[in-house]
């Protein structure tokens, strides 16, 4: 895995979709690619009660990645300093293997330039200090992007109020 | 505007759109705008000059202000903004001849038509004839060559010589796959004249009824001018009428293309002759305003031996082809003996033969491979029984009482190069001997016959005696002359006098109108953009160029009857198949880089990509090796790769030709396409076990993603 990490507190994601506006503004996309989604699961009843969960799916970066592992120009890359992987769009051809291999549907197809794009973490902006388009504009705060060593324990700390209020 | 597209192109377009539409109903103002389009294309191909800003700016204003009507005046007045906003762009294309954006269309003409001297749209004809659409590919020929038929029959066809094919195997034919079409055509009664403009009133005069004058009758005509061709022979149609024989060329296609061109309202005066019949200051008193000098080289070369001027016996070629094609067909003698070794010697040659000559001999200083005739006319003279004496010199034409007895010559060899790059042939000293003969036809050359210009003071003539023109207007010195075919150019071609009486009737048009002569000779123009004949990667490597049917030889010994019998419909569209579509596909060999050096498949077995070198092609290699990954399509700029998804395969066509198909794989979740198992298997190697272990499901990008997403949300905690 990367040495950052992107949680999305899904309980307080109202799905208004400004990640994924924000996403591909920053990274000037036409319709079609869509390189971090917010999914609606549901809804569905609880308690009689119709819910439904608005589901952030970005890149993992994964630590052994198949859409490196499947690219046969090495467009797709893991950067060695911190694990994010990306594509490299002079290197990469548009065979779409990556997109093949990606048991989550992350990297995605630009037809206007005929070359796959995925998330980076926004790699440029990370670099000069700032954090992923997506995660500036979200409106319920709930996209937290830290390194791993730094990230709050949001679900772990409301699991024990949760079982602390069932007493 | 759209990226991607330049102002330029975008405005030719808009202006045409407008044209068409009919939305300019002011007669004054429409022809503004249409003058404004022309120069437009001009600068859009490379073709315009300094002047071009400033003659569409005047033009621009003269609409806005004297438009009189809403319409013509916004029209202007948008003009005038594009031009000053646009200005670099159009400077740009000006001074260097260059679209950055790639938008502006004759950018890469394919080869065939870059290589025709009339710059006909070939890939676009040739794909209509292997539609079935001959009637349209007549027209989309005629809007650069009036003579399809003409030229389908004698055309040098240095298209062919440029042909991508003939780097795999054979070059299509071009030329026979034109003269099926307008046979068919005009028998079919579908070979018909684009609309007239109507009659503008003004009085245009062509001296010379051959290819460059009624080209050049036949442009002027359907812009609307009226015409008058003077000609002093009884009949149209200049060399192509008294110049080739029958036997290539049959009277009714000159005189049926003729009559098309009469059908515009043309009008011909026979049997006359500038200088001797009828003088300058007569025409210009019928009001003639404008004239087209177009009177080929009719004069013969001497060959300077002694002997020449003694004997009745000896007849150029030029007066010999032309006296039997007004029908005198009394043969020259029983031994003949040709001199040179051009198409116009082949032509002289294999007329005795069929007068009834019992021996032909074509002799000829240099060696065969040396020969400007082309192979075909050589190989076709060979099989009519004419003989060759290469490396001969004449000296003397012997004989007594005004009959020849024979021919001296010497044996020559091949010396060093001369100016022309060809090694000069030198006599050997005391190698003479003489060939019987009763007859001798000099075919060494011709030149123009100047009679009858003499009025024409003023014109220039060059050092070949020529006359000299703007190459790019075919402007002559004197005010309101213009020129072109053989007398600019010495005796050539048919299709290289057309092309110059094209060029010719345009610049005519432009001086009428009053705006600027092109400052560059035109480039071709795609006339249109055509779909691709699909075919299968065997099929486009299996068929081969027709052979034309002949007549047999004891008919072509004794009969003019045409020799070529022309192409069956079937192997027209069979030839027409195997056409490579250079039009479309610019040979930038990127996607052969992309399968070899990038994705390591190697697929693609193109050598006919390199120009210089060669290498083998085998369109047939994809469909073992392609994983059809798409990348070469998703590469290639002009679109000629293509990838789709159809009847439950994924295709993978270059310009048509069917380079791999493999059935495809589904989405077990949406029934969406996936690839082709191949693809996969690629894709599996790559990732190795770990893929192997997860990848039970085969789900597309869209159902993997909700599959997560989905998984995801299952496991969130209880909620409080």
């Amino acid at each position: 895995m990367s040495k950052y990490y992107l949680f999305q507190d899904a309980k307080n994601c109202i799905g208004c979709h400004s990640c994924e506006v924000a996403c591909k503004s920053n990274k000037d996309l036409p319709v079609g690619p869509k390189v971090c989604q917010v999914l609606t699961i549901g809804p569905r009843l609880v308690d009689n009660v119709p819910k439904a969960a608005y589901i952030f799916m970005p890149c993992f970066h994964c630590e052994d990645p198949w859409c490196v592992a499947a690219c046969p120009t090495g467009a797709m890359q893991k950067r060695a300093k911190d694990g994010i992987v990306f594509v490299d769009h002079d290197l990469c051809v548009g065979c779409k293997t990556c997109m093949s291999a990606c048991p989550w549907g992350a990297p995605q197809w630009n037809p206007e330039i005929g070359k796959v794009v995925k998330c980076d973490y926004c790699m440029d902006r990370i670099d000069q200090g700032l954090k992923p388009a997506c995660v500036t504009v979200c409106t319920t705060h709930c996209l937290h992007f830290e390194t791993t060593d730094k990230i709050q324990p949001i679900r772990r700390e409301r699991y024990a109020k949760a079982m602390a209020a069932l007493e | 505007m759209e990226k991607g597209t330049c102002p330029v192109a975008d405005n030719a377009r808009t202006l045409a759109g407008i044209l068409a539409e009919g939305r300019i109903p002011v007669a004054r103002c429409r022809q503004w705008t249409e003058d404004i389009l022309s120069l437009m294309k001009d600068v859009g191909s490379g073709r315009g000059g300094a002047e071009h800003l400033p003659a569409m700016e005047a033009l621009a204003k003269r609409l806005q202000r004297e438009g009189g009507n809403e319409d013509c005046v916004a029209l202007g007045k948008r003009l005038l903004s594009e031009l000053q906003t646009h200005r670099e762009v159009f400077l740009s294309h000006l001074e260097t001849a260059n679209c950055p954006l790639g938008d502006c269309i004759q950018l890469s003409p394919a080869p065939c038509q870059m290589a025709c001297p009339a710059g006909i749209d070939v890939s676009g004809y040739v794909t209509l004839i292997g539609q079935g659409r001959g009637d349209e590919a007549i027209s989309l020929i005629r809007k650069d060559n009036p003579f399809p038929w003409v030229c389908g029959l004698v055309c040098t066809h240095p298209c062919e010589f440029m042909c991508v094919r003939g780097r795999i195997d054979k070059p299509i034919a071009i030329k026979d796959l034109k003269g099926f079409a307008a046979e068919r055509a005009m028998s079919e009664g579908k070979y018909a004249n684009p609309d007239r403009a109507p009659d503008n009133g003004r009085k245009v005069c062509i001296i010379g009824a051959g290819p460059a004058g009624l080209t050049a009758a036949y442009y002027l005509g359907l812009k609307g001018y009226r015409v008058t061709v003077i000609e002093s022979l009884p009949m149209a149609g200049g060399m192509m009428m008294v110049g080739i024989p029958r036997y290539r060329l049959p009277r009714e296609v000159i005189d049926r293309e003729v009559a098309m061109i009469e059908d515009l309202g043309v009008t011909f005066r026979y049997n006359t002759r500038l200088g001797t019949d009828v003088t300058l200051d007569d025409l210009k008193q019928e009001g003639f305003e404008a004239f087209f000098l177009a009177i080929g080289a009719h004069a013969s070369f001497k060959m300077r031996v002694s002997g020449e001027d003694d004997f009745p016996g000896v007849a150029d070629a030029i007066a010999f082809l032309k006296r039997v094609a007004l029908g005198d067909h009394h043969m020259p003698g029983k031994k003949v003996a040709v001199i040179g070794g051009g198409n116009v010697a082949m032509d002289a040659a294999r007329t005795c033969i069929r007068l009834g000559c019992e021996e032909v001999t074509v002799v000829y200083r240099r060696t065969r491979s040396d020969m400007p005739a082309n192979p075909e006319e050589v190989e076709q003279a060979e099989e009519e029984d004419i003989r060759f004496s290469f490396l001969t010199v004449p000296i003397e034409i012997r004989g007594g009482d005004g009959k020849i007895s024979s021919l001296r010559c010497l044996r020559s060899e091949l010396g060093p190069e001369d100016e022309s790059g060809r090694r000069r042939p030198v006599p050997v000293e005391g190698s003479d001997f003489s060939i019987d003969v009763d007859a001798v036809i000099p075919a060494i050359g011709q030149t123009i016959d100047k009679s009858g210009l003499e009025s024409l003071d003023a014109l220039q003539w060059s050092r070949r005696n020529t006359i000299n023109v703007d190459r790019a207007s075919m402007e002559t010195p004197v005010e309101g002359f213009f020129a072109a075919g053989d007398v600019v150019t010495g005796p050539a071609t048919v299709v290289e006098a057309i092309g110059g009486g094209k060029r010719a009737a345009e610049a005519i048009d432009r001086y009428f109108e009053g705006i600027p002569q092109p400052k560059m000779p035109p480039v071709p123009v795609r006339r249109q953009h055509l779909g691709f004949l699909e075919v299968p990667a065997s099929t486009k490597m299996s068929l081969s160029r027709p052979q034309m049917q002949m007549l047999g030889y004891d008919r072509r010994r004794t009969t003019f009857q045409q020799v070529e019998l022309g192409l069956s419909e079937n192997s027209a569209r069979e030839e027409a198949r195997r056409c490579l579509r250079c039009d479309i596909c610019v040979r930038c060999g990127k996607c052969v880089d992309i399968c070899r050096n990038k994705m390591g498949v190697d697929a693609l077995q193109m050598g006919y990509l390199h120009f210089d070198r060669p290498g083998h092609t085998d369109f047939r290699v994809a469909a073992e090796r392609c994983i059809l990954c798409g990348a070469c399509a998703a590469n290639c700029p002009t679109g000629a790769m293509k990838i789709e998804d159809r009847n439950r395969e994924r295709v993978l066509t270059l310009c048509g030709t069917i380079l791999n198909h493999l059935e495809l794989e589904y989405c077990q979740s949406c029934g969406a396409p996936l690839g082709p198992a191949r693809y996969h298997d690629f894709i599996r190697k790559r990732t190795g076990e770990t893929a192997l272990l997860a990848g039970a499901e085969h789900l597309c990008m869209t159902c993997a993603r909700k599959a997560a997403a989905r998984a995801h949300g299952e496991i969130m905690p209880p909620v409080a």
